[in-house]
């Protein structure tokens, strides 16, 4: 339930990030050619945030969870301290992705103390997804194209601003901090608000016709070689897919030294490497690749549910846009 | 109090190295970095060089924590490297322990290949530990030759304990070798204990653990008492990074000692 739902006129809201500026970094969506990608603002530059596309090209994994974080050093273990970061636009898609993080990173002993430390550091700000393109699917993973709650405050562009809901005590107190740049959110706001949603809803059903069956777990679970086999046909391994996606959290932990000391280093990995699996003395328990494909199918559709409930995936098609033969994970899964 | 970083390893001495056979090693720590139980494993750390998964093979219940180690890949090498004095990163302890107090008043079954003899031992010391508690404690171990067989200094001592039944054999005999050859199903043949109620404990070589596997399963052990030692790829030793997952099991969480009824359903779960 909203604790707080105010209305940001369109012209507090540079205001308003240049407020936020001051305690921490500020990033956004900004149209970069066709997508939006993720920009830091700077209040010497352009400020033109996009709020209506669809999530950026990079995924939320980035802020929270980078592709290279020192987790551990050595002798002396020092943690850096992180800086404050405000996230806006990011879409209920990605929102997904944090969900799986917290559940991996804190919510399952022992926590993770780098992910925690960024974790605490970051407001995340999302945005309405009004206009899901041809690649979304995250009806189909059971989220909507808005946010519900998974974000610290959610926006809502409309016609007399931007509609601000607090869906946590770090939202609501720093919509009470801004409150001088805050009107109120009338009826007729909301009503427009309920609309976007609705339109996104019906787009995105449009868009997604078939569901995926309530036993797709099972029919992952149960796939034969040949439909693992022809799944993956077409992949060249460039690993895209994995990189790309918010809800991968594999990594691997190297070490290097650093003079008379040495830093433990937390890289993403990814499932489709041959040597992914492979042990010290060299064998592969998923040496073919069929075997990884589909690995990353049971990961994200069975296992993460058996244990969490949820899929891994957040039907945000940066898999199917990144990829060099244009898989589609939607319809390997209604096709099982 | 800031959190515990587990991923930090905590800095040990190596006290003292016994090499136990041309390509295995036992690394002796200076003290004991933490308590662990039998069947739990810790992440070793040679410093600068990356981390590697072992399960100790000194008794849960010594001052000291022991690794021995047979030399295969990069971390391995690196250790072996390593001398007396030398420092090792050590975290853990992680895994699932053994449930020992299962298993009181019965009789034990164990069964190593190779270097699988190393965590085995461990199990075998906290055993000896209570022996009053359990009926009779057997071991059957298989290595490639006479001069592969780990512990060779300790075995005359375990074999004189009352209520301790120890056969070995090695694939390749030589001279001095007078007991059995063949792989250690060999030693499998007779199977001295009361099945329906016996754990079993296996741990060795991939194939070794599918062809032994097989033998006790023929033989009528519950499935969910045949123990295996599991090996995978494991990076963060704390259900995380994701590398150790074999079917639905963390190898570092469920495991690394997971049962047969466990993994049957899984497609090769020994590779």
């Amino acid at each position: 339930m909203s604790m707080k739902i105010y209305l940001l006129p369109s012209d507090n809201l540079l205001s308003f990030v240049t407020q936020l500026s001051k305690t921490g970094s500020v990033f956004y969506p900004a149209l970069n050619g066709s997508a939006a990608h993720m920009v830091r603002f700077n209040k010497e530059g352009t400020f033109e945030p996009v709020f209506q596309k669809i999530r950026s090209a990079e995924n939320i994994k980035h802020f929270l969870f980078p592709s290279r974080d020192i987790v551990a050093k050595f002798p002396n273990d020092v943690r850096p301290k992180t800086e404050k970061q405000f996230i806006f636009g990011v879409k209920n898609c990605d929102l997904r992705g944090v969900e799986v993080y917290d559940r991996v990173f804190l919510k399952s002993e022992p926590i993770d103390p780098a992910y925690k430390q960024s974790r605490e550091s970051t407001v995340l700000i999302s945005a309405d997804c009004p206009d899901p393109e041809d690649c979304c699917f995250c009806n189909l993973v059971g989220l909507h194209p808005y946010c519900t709650g998974a974000s610290d405050i959610n926006m809502t562009p409309v016609t007399r601003g931007y509609i601000c809901e607090a869906f946590t005590k770090t939202g609501e107190q720093l919509l009470e901090k801004h409150a001088d740049l805050f009107t109120d959110c009338s009826k007729e706001d909301q009503k427009e608000r309920e609309k976007i949603h609705g339109a996104a809803d019906r787009k995105l059903n449009e868009i997604n016709k078939k569901v995926f069956k309530d036993t797709l777990s099972d029919k992952v679970a149960n796939a034969d070689r040949k439909a693992q086999h022809d799944a993956r046909k077409n992949c060249v391994e460039c690993h895209a897919c994995l990189h790309a996606c918010p809800t991968c959290y594999c990594f691997l932990l190297s070490d290097y030294t650093k003079g008379k000391e040495y830093e433990r280093v937390r890289t993403w990995d990814a499932c489709y490497y041959a040597a992914y699996a492979r042990v010290g003395g060299g064998a592969n328990p998923r040496s073919e690749l069929d075997q990884r494909f589909w690995n990353r199918f049971q990961c994200k559709f069975d296992f993460f549910k058996q244990y969490e409930g949820l899929y891994a995936c957040s039907g945000c098609g940066r898999c199917y846009r990144g990829c060099s033969a244009k898989i589609d994970i939607r319809e390997i899964l209604w096709q099982l | 109090m800031a959190a515990v970083n587990p991923y930090y390893a905590i800095p040990s001495k190596i006290s003292k190295i016994i090499k136990e056979t041309p390509t295995i090693t036992t690394f002796i720590l200076d003290g004991k970095p933490f308590e662990f139980e039998a069947g739990q494993f810790a992440e070793l750390t040679v410093p600068g060089v990356g981390e590697a998964p072992f399960t100790p093979s000194s008794s849960p219940y010594d001052d000291v924590l022991e690794f021995t180690i047979m030399k295969v890949g990069r971390v391995t090498s690196a250790l072996f490297e390593l001398k007396e004095g030398d420092m090792l990163g050590v975290r853990g302890p992680f895994g699932k322990p053994y449930p020992l107090s299962k298993f009181k008043g019965k009789e034990v079954f164990i069964v190593g290949g190779g270097v699988g003899f190393a965590p085995l031992r461990s199990l075998f010391l906290a055993l000896l530990h209570d022996l009053k508690d359990y009926k009779k404690i057997y071991v059957r171990y298989g290595a490639r030759t006479p001069d592969d067989i780990v512990y060779k200094h300790l075995i005359p001592e375990w074999e004189k304990i009352d209520r301790v039944d120890m056969h070995f054999t090695v694939d390749v005999g030589d001279n001095t070798w007078k007991g059995r050859v063949g792989v250690v199903t060999v030693l499998l043949d007779d199977i001295p204990v009361d099945i329906k109620t016996s754990p079993s404990f296996v741990c060795g070589p991939p194939i070794m653990m599918k062809f032994v596997t097989q033998r006790l399963v023929e033989a009528g052990f519950q499935h969910d008492n045949i123990f295996l030692s599991m090996e995978s790829n494991m990076s963060c030793g704390i259900g995380k990074c994701n590398h150790c997952r074999v079917g639905k099991f963390y190898i570092c969480k469920d495991g690394p000692v997971l049962t047969w009824e466990d993994v049957k359903h899984i497609e090769e779960p020994f590779v």
